[in-house]
């Protein structure tokens, strides 16, 4: 590959650069940008800038040739991708194909990913609940893992300050397991949801919750909002198609439009991180290698501070990839135990039912979110054999149908007049938490390498018996809540997907205390390398039971004035 | 996707279907719109005229009316497995010969309640392993993929969604607790 280094080192050399612009990526950015570095922001794909490349983004039902549905020619090439609840026409284009993008499944792993610029922030659930110390507690009470070197206390000012900044609509419920934050205005459950949430708090003494979960839309405090270039959510629920309003949290809609206002940042789409430099006289990382995407021809940037927000497992491989006399095994590898201790969130169970009550209810119009349980299993103490615990998602809804059984007239008229309202119908998902263990990694296959001369990366993550008691317990306990408040036709489901599907993957570069036991610090920075920090989720020491993006955003701004507080020594 | 907009453009500017000559001249030219399918014109002729059986013109506009036959190839064409695609032909190549067996007509030889019963009839169709069963289980399955793609492609349709009940891109503000008595919905005469 030719090395068309041609511009000087000085025109390739910034303050700080930022790999990687999603979600954690784009909030580094931020927060650098604003504390007035250059920052340069390495992206491998292409670029998406917001609203302008949302080309499905104001279609109609109709203008999909196959409304919504994926070829099965499309299918059969992405099996991976085709299992993902979001791949359907309308998205399919911000997703990674299979084809394009391979890796190596020791075990079956479905990884999905977004690479462009706002990488997988144009289509994550935008659930956003804050981790308490219940969460970063778990590992040192019950002994797997190791300790977090943080607490509750010292992420709950980012938290705050992220809140407010993305847009986060909720209601302060009181709930020492789910702290409070900065809220605009909840979405209100509906009716039947409402009841639910009573008869929870009666029939469990007020130990368990259902709550509207907390999301990253703007449902109030327009004006604020406006200096962003966004306003208030629609409820349109097309979200993964990119909002023109930027009525949730992406970054394109938000944090990175504003790191360019700040005119401190310079974006780099079709980048494809090979390695990060490591200088051994100096003893600290001096830039990033890249190989670009389209011409395949590689450059070297430069930069005092290096953030790694690859997402969690390009993160991992970008680290393993960057090898030196001073670190053969990786970058920050002195205790073997980088691309270790992956983790992931339970998704595999359901429960559904039907509520025969509130028969002369219905609803109207959209909303963003729904119900939400927080975890309430052995929160306090030890009291099932498993370990940790699960939240679950929960929602209430009614369809109105028509009858479909005749043909002709009879069938039209019935068509264009719906009227059969349904039972409501109930259901619940679990979210697990599961315990990062060495023997799920994910490793270099050095044998293979992809279109950019990448080694692939090889995956090795499944289930274990904590998982499979948890999911008994899951439906058990749901099942319970459900007959106790009523509910019937309750049926209880393992849809046994494999792991990845839930898009938490989560871990290989974990933060301790000890450098001998874990790659990060409190700081986010690499024990051995201080002047990298990695603030995505490759960073969990834990997984806990909360969506993750809201920890990482916090987890990058902390990080990121960390970084300028420190060079300003 | 494109080399099918090609064709249909080709198709109107041609003024008639832009086929794939068949070697064997007594049978009849295959719609080169459908890749995957071995679909001739009069079959779809044929298709047309079931999906307007399911969904007749009258004050609105009908299947036939909108199109729907077309997007009932599209999707057979592009999203259904390979061994569908081959269930959903023969039961169309079937369709005539089961027609003819169950009323003694061709099927456009037929009165409206005569062509809705024999659908009907033929959507629930049982089939064995025998050749005649197979043939049967290949109707039954024809007619009941068409009727749900009837129903998707005449709803989905542009005209139902500006002109009899149209689709909000901005749904509004949720409402958690709507009384159905509250809602008052003209009645839409089909």
């Amino acid at each position: 590959m030719a090395n068309l280094n041609i511009r000087n080192k000085q025109e390739r050399t910034y303050q700080a650069i930022v790999i990687g612009s999603g979600i954690s990526g784009s909030w580094a950015a931020k927060e650098l940008c604003e504390l007035g570095v250059k920052t340069l922001m390495l992206e491998r794909g292409r670029n998406v800038e917001h609203s302008k490349d949302y080309p499905t983004t104001t279609m109609l039902p109709y203008e999909f040739e196959h409304r919504g549905q994926i070829p099965e020619k499309i299918k059969e090439e992405n099996p991976v991708v085709s299992r993902c609840y979001a791949f359907r026409e309308d998205a399919m284009h911000f997703f990674v194909k299979d084809k394009e993008h391979p890796y190596v499944q020791e075990k079956p792993f479905d990884w999905i990913r977004g690479y462009q610029v706002g990488g997988k922030s144009l289509l994550w659930a935008r659930q956003v609940q804050r981790w308490s110390d219940f969460d970063f507690e778990g590992p040192a009470r019950d002994g797997f893992a190791v300790d977090w070197p943080i607490r509750y206390k010292d992420l709950e000012k980012w938290y705050s300050h992220v809140e407010k900044f993305a847009g986060v609509s909720g209601f302060r419920d009181g709930i020492d397991t789910l702290p409070d934050g900065e809220f605009l205005p909840g979405y209100e459950l509906n009716i039947v949801e409402k009841h639910f949430a009573d008869q929870l708090k009666k029939n469990y003494g007020g130990t368990r919750h259902m709550i509207s979960a907390r999301c990253a839309h703007i449902h109030g405090n327009a004006e604020y909002y406006a200096q962003q270039g966004r306003t208030l959510c629609q409820n349109r629920n097309l979200c993964q198609r990119g909002c023109p309003f930027g009525g949730y949290f992406s970054s394109n809609s938000s944090t990175i439009p504003w790191a360019l206002k700040t005119g401190n940042l310079t974006l780099r789409p079709d980048a494809v991180v090979h390695s990060i430099i490591y200088d051994e006289e100096k003893g600290k990382a001096t830039g990033v290698r890249i190989v670009d995407r389209l011409t395949k021809e590689t450059e070297e940037f430069y930069a005092d501070v290096i953030f790694l927000n690859a997402a969690a497992l390009n993160s991992n491989l970008v680290l393993m990839n960057s090898t030196s006399s001073r670190f053969p095994n990786g970058l920050g590898n002195d205790n073997g135990l980088l691309g270790k201790y992956v983790a992931f969130h339970n998704y595999r169970a359901q429960v559904s039912g039907t509520w025969e009550g509130h028969n002369e209810y219905t609803t109207s119009g959209g909303r963003p979110t729904s119900g939400y349980f927080p975890r309430f299993r052995n929160v306090y103490k030890q009291e099932t054999d498993f370990l940790r615990g699960y939240a679950a998602g929960f929602s209430a809804n009614r369809g109105v149908r028509s009858n479909s059984d005749g043909i002709g007239m009879e069938l039209k008229n019935s068509l264009l007049n719906p009227d059969q309202f349904g039972p409501w119908y109930v259901g619940s998902h679990m979210m697990g938490e599961t315990i990062p263990k060495e023997s799920n990694f994910v490793a270099l296959d050095l044998s293979q390498k992809d279109e950019w001369g990448m080694p692939l990366l090889k995956v090795s993550v499944d289930y274990d018996d904590n998982d499979e008691k948890m999911i008994k317990d899951y439906q058990e306990q749901m099942s319970e809540m459900f007959e106790k408040a009523g509910i019937t036709n309750i049926r209880v489901n393992d849809d046994h997907r494999i792991p990845g599907l839930d898009i938490h993957e989560m871990g290989g570069v974990r933060m301790g205390k000890d450098p001998k036991t874990s790659l990060l610090n409190a700081n986010h920075q690499l024990h051995a390398v201080p002047n990298v920090y990695v603030t995505d989720g490759a960073s969990m020491t834990s997984t806990s039971t909360q969506n993750p993006s809201l920890t990482y955003m916090a987890f990058a701004a902390r990080a990121a004035h960390h970084a300028v507080a420190e060079s300003k020594k | 996707m494109n080399r099918r907009i090609a064709l249909r453009h080709l198709a109107l500017i041609s003024g008639g279907l832009v086929l794939i000559p068949s070697c064997d001249f007594s049978k009849e030219d295959i719609l080169a719109a459908y890749e995957n399918l071995k679909v001739t014109a009069s079959q779809k002729n044929l298709l047309g005229m079931i999906s307007d059986t399911i969904i007749p013109a009258g004050e609105i506009k009908g299947a036939l009316d909108l199109e729907v036959p077309d997007f009932i190839l599209v999707m057979v064409d592009d999203c259904f497995t390979q061994d569908n695609q081959t269930k959903f032909t023969e039961g169309l190549a079937s369709f005539p010969d089961y027609v003819k067996n169950a009323s003694g007509k061709k099927f456009e030889d037929l009165s409206t309640k005569e062509k809705e019963e024999v659908i009907l009839a033929g959507t629930k169709l049982e089939g064995d392993d025998t050749d005649e069963g197979k043939k049967k289980a290949a109707v039954a399955y024809f007619l009941n993929s068409t009727k749900r793609l009837t129903i998707q492609g005449y709803m989905a349709s542009e005209y139902i969604q500006t002109e009899v009940i149209p689709y909000s891109l901005i749904p509004g503000e949720y409402n958690g607790a709507v009384l159905i008595s509250d809602l008052q919905k003209p009645r839409v005469n089909g």
